[in-house]
């Protein structure tokens, strides 16, 4: 059995089908990337699957269990958990105080939450800032803390929005290391990001989506081959990446 | 260091105000005190102060903690006091169970107001449109129904000898120990869920609802369950109100100006802060009893249809004007220091008093680190 | 129809025209800065007191006091939008929400201090004058007050239309950034949006004073009303905003007849304001059309 699995989501805004039927499954371990063009649905289809929107067909399971109209807080408490591509760590909180939110699903005692925040805050290199408020952080900074706060929900499944978009090279290493430690921690991943050295390099598989619909699924290598990618997408934009990664 | 100095401060005030009463007439105090304020006079500014303390604390929990802007408020607060009346001259309960019955009544109809509004998605001004609209609902209901007396209000009947069972008092002293137990125990509710999941939820909430569901926050039963609280707490309010004044009516509690003093203090002391709705309330309320003792002391006798139909030169008028003006006008005045006070810390700092005391002594923290 | 039915539909679609001309102002300012002004109500207050003023002391007709009322109100608000709410434009709601109820609250207490509690009367010989439509009593007072109101919304309507101010608001409405890219004086539209909605809602407080006493406390009724309508016709909707008018005066004054009392009649505009906010929050005619 898949962890997730979803079967013909489709999403609709007024007559635009932002997400088309799309077939995505992720096994347990995994880390599986997602990509495609500017608005080809992508942080769409994380809202789908986060509980953030409602697919108007198609069926979703989590866990060998639908979550179709579910709440996000219910899907998080599952153990599915997804960031933001536009970080929201809460502006007047510590970071403590931010990752202990998280913390708080599995830990109702205040204490146990601060202990297992300071763990995940170590995790992901956050200690010497643990005590800045959410809106004194760096870009990098937010990247982590948004990270932290989904890690400290405890999430078996977690779903990354672009958490290397606007980095510098040596943030984005810094940040490809901690997601190592959580895929050593045992959290399987599904990562969007437009940095492509980094997607083909850390995932096992890649789904494309293009124009809302999943156009090609396969291994990294077979991804980069695969003649519809190219032309779709890969061929202007691999490049461009490859030369002009710091900017992006 | 600082949090330290705060609670030796809090704690000498604290012991400060349960002895007040034994002094209230005491030579020192009658020398210190402005003029013509009787000890009682001082013991009622104090119940007023503990009381509206108290209810900016209830709002605190939906309005400051949580967020949502609530400005009907009024509407709890006018319920709890109808509820604990009723129960009181019609099934002959005495208030102190009956303001238990106002809470529970007024957290259904919070909860009740919560649910609607937070289903359906409303958040910040619609949120705040609907509050201010469930309280004018209720005030025309109240205004409108001859059972609870209408426009008229309830008068409670008045015993010459109460016992302590029907919450009634001769002097200020009970009231006062009363209001102060209630403000205590509200920020005793307070500091707790301050430092409970609930409250790492609520604050959350208010910063980043999306956020907070994304990592696991049931953001709608969180906000209901704060209204519920901070509408029982007003509802608690409500029933002190109708035992110390006597007498509710509909046109003096369920209205926009009441809502608007019950945040006031929260938002000017500082919003989402324990202790921000009790300092506010300390502000305003000596504030605003200052200017009416001092400003509102006579008045001229002349209306001012009077003077405007009255047979003399427009220079004549205007003069007798000023005279009518300086005697303190058509009253008001503490009211205007409040609407002032609201919009400068508004605009100056928009936190509150207090996070912007933490703000100031953070800063100078810095610049002495930085210097050293 | 019966009688009582006609006149309760022509008396509503009179006071709605006067709701249009609040309720456009506050849907122009909602509109262009994006800002909510609990303070609303309070200007049409002021409104009205400067009329009974001008006409209790020098014997000012009330719609020669509108005329002049133009110029000063819009130069109440432009200075209003420069001192108090430049610096919340942007801000969150909640900030703009508190600044705008300190408004009010100070301004209906330095209404009180200055004028006091007491309601007065405006009083103008032709007053009482009524006329016959088809069975329904009409006061030309009242006509009067709905054929300014209808008018100034139909000019406000021709002026964001045609003129290029008019068309840089609308800019300014639909796109910010946009607008301020094309060389939009952004500051100068905010003050230009805001004098013309507090100019709008004083001039609906004056025409309707030779039949509406004047109070401190007639703001907030009027605040919440205009913002019934608003949320009915879509915010920043212009149009929208006249038609909901038109729905809510009738909604008033039928539900005055079908209400167990007269006095209860807002209820019914609350009721129906509740429910456009939970089920159609876009308003009936769709959001920021204008």
């Amino acid at each position: 059995m898949s962890l997730m699995e979803a079967k013909g989501v489709t999403r609709r805004f007024g007559g635009l089908t932002a997400v088309n039927a799309v077939d995505f499954r992720v096994e347990q371990g995994e880390i599986v990337g997602l990509i495609g063009p500017n608005g080809a649905g992508k942080t769409t289809f994380f809202n789908l699957i986060s509980g953030f929107l409602r697919p108007d067909e198609g069926e979703i399971r989590f866990d060998g269990q639908s979550i179709i109209g579910h709440k996000p807080s219910d899907i998080c408490k599952r153990g599915m958990t997804r960031t933001f591509q536009i970080v929201k760590p809460f502006p007047e909180m510590t970071v403590t105080d931010n990752v202990m939110v998280g913390a708080f699903n599995h830990h109702r005692d205040r204490a146990a939450a601060r202990a297992k925040a300071s763990e995940v805050i170590e995790l992901v290199g956050l200690g010497p800032q643990a005590a800045k408020l959410g809106r004194e952080l760096t870009v990098a900074g937010r990247k982590r803390v948004e990270l932290a706060k989904a890690l400290a929900t405890e999430p078996k499944l977690m779903l990354l929005d672009e958490v290397m978009a606007g980095l510098t090279p040596s943030e984005v290493a810094g940040m490809i290391e901690v997601l190592g430690r959580v895929r050593a921690a045992g959290v399987t991943m599904v990562i969007v990001e437009h940095v492509m050295q980094v997607i083909m390099n850390l995932s096992d598989r890649i789904y494309v989506l293009h124009h809302g619909e999943a156009i090609a699924e396969g291994a990294p290598d077979q991804i980069v081959s695969d003649a519809k990618v190219t032309k779709a997408y890969l061929g202007e934009s691999f490049v461009a990446e490859a030369g002009g990664g710091a900017a992006s | 260091m600082a949090a330290l100095r705060a609670n030796w401060f809090y704690l000498a005030v604290l012991i400060g105000l349960l002895i007040l009463p034994a002094y209230a007439e005491s030579e020192f105090v009658t020398a210190v005190m402005p003029r013509g304020l009787s000890g009682s006079a001082l013991l009622h500014i104090f119940v007023l102060i503990f009381f509206f303390a108290f209810m900016s604390q209830a709002w605190n929990i939906i309005g400051g903690f949580a967020g949502q802007l609530s400005i009907g408020h009024a509407a709890f607060f006018g319920i709890g006091a109808y509820v604990s009346t009723i129960c009181y001259v019609h099934l002959g309960l005495t208030p102190w169970l009956g303001m238990f019955v106002a809470a529970v009544f007024t957290a259904l109809v919070g909860a009740g107001l919560g649910l609607i509004s937070f289903h359906y998605g409303l958040k910040g001004p619609f949120f705040a449109l609907v509050t201010v609209a469930f309280a004018e609902i209720t005030r025309l209901i109240l205004l409108h129904w001859e059972f609870v007396g209408a426009a008229n209000g309830i008068l409670l009947p008045f015993s010459p000898n109460p016992t302590f069972w029907e919450f009634q008092f001769t002097s200020k002293e009970p009231y006062y120990y009363i209001a102060l137990a209630m403000m205590l125990a509200s920020i005793a509710l307070v500091a707790w869920i301050a430092r409970s999941r609930f409250g790492y939820y609520l604050h959350a909430i208010r910063q980043d609802e999306d956020a907070a569901e994304a990592v696991g926050v049931p953001t709608k039963r969180c906000k209901v369950q704060a209204i519920a609280l901070s509408a029982a707490l007003a509802g608690l309010g409500g029933t002190f109100y109708a035992q110390y004044t006597q007498y509710i009516v509909p046109d003096d509690m369920v209205v926009g100006r009441v809502s608007v003093e019950i945040l006031l203090g929260a938002v000017i002391g500082g919003a989402g802060t324990v202790m921000g709705p009790i300092v506010g309330a300390f502000i305003l309320i000596p504030v605003g009893e200052a200017t009416r003792v001092i400003f509102e002391g006579g008045g001229t006798g002349t209306s001012l249809s009077t003077l405007i139909a009255a047979d003399m030169s427009f220079g004549d008028k205007f003069v007798a004007y000023l005279d009518y003006l300086a005697a303190g006008g058509g009253g008001g005045l503490a009211i205007i220091l409040y609407g002032c006070l609201l919009m400068v810390v508004v605009l100056g700092m928009p936190g509150g008093v207090l996070p912007w005391l933490a703000g100031l002594r953070a800063r100078a923290r810095r610049r002495a680190e930085a210097s050293a | 129809m019966s009688d009582v039915y006609l006149q309760a539909l022509i008396s509503g679609l009179m006071i709605g025209g006067v709701y249009a001309l609040v309720a456009v102002g506050l849907t122009l300012i909602f509109g262009v800065m994006d800002i909510i002004n609990f303070a609303h109500g309070e200007f049409l207050m002021f409104g009205m007191y400067g009329a009974f003023f001008a006409s209790a002391l020098f014997g000012i007709d009330p719609y020669l006091s509108a005329v002049m009322a133009l110029p000063l109100f819009f130069a109440i608000g432009w200075a209003v939008q420069g001192v108090l709410i430049r610096p919340v434009v942007g801000k969150s709601h909640a900030i703009q929400i508190l600044l705008t109820l300190g408004l009010s609250l100070l301004m209906q207490a330095l209404a009180q201090f200055l004028f006091s509690a007491d309601f007065q009367s405006l009083k103008v010989d032709y007053g009482s004058a009524t006329f016959d439509l088809s069975g329904a009593r009409v006061s030309y007072t009242r006509l009067a007050a709905f054929a300014i109101s209808m008018g100034m919304c139909a000019a406000l309507w021709v002026f964001l239309q045609r003129t290029d101010t008019g068309k840089a608001l609308r800019a300014c409405a639909e796109e910010h950034e946009g607008a301020q890219a094309v060389g939009i004086d952004i500051a100068r539209m905010y003050k230009i949006a805001f004098g013309l909605g507090i100019a709008c809602v004083a001039i609906a407080g004056i025409v309707m004073t030779p039949f509406f006493y004047v109070a401190p406390v007639v703001g907030p009724k009027f605040t919440l009303v205009a913002f019934v309508i608003v949320v009915l016709g879509g915010l920043g909707n212009i149009p929208g905003a006249v038609a909901g008018a038109l729905i809510v005066g009738v909604v008033e004054s039928v539900g005055a007849l079908v209400m167990p009392s007269p006095s209860l009649k807002d209820l019914a505009v609350y009721v129906l304001f509740i429910l456009v906010l939970l089920f159609r929050p876009q308003g009936l005619f769709g959001g920021k059309g204008a």
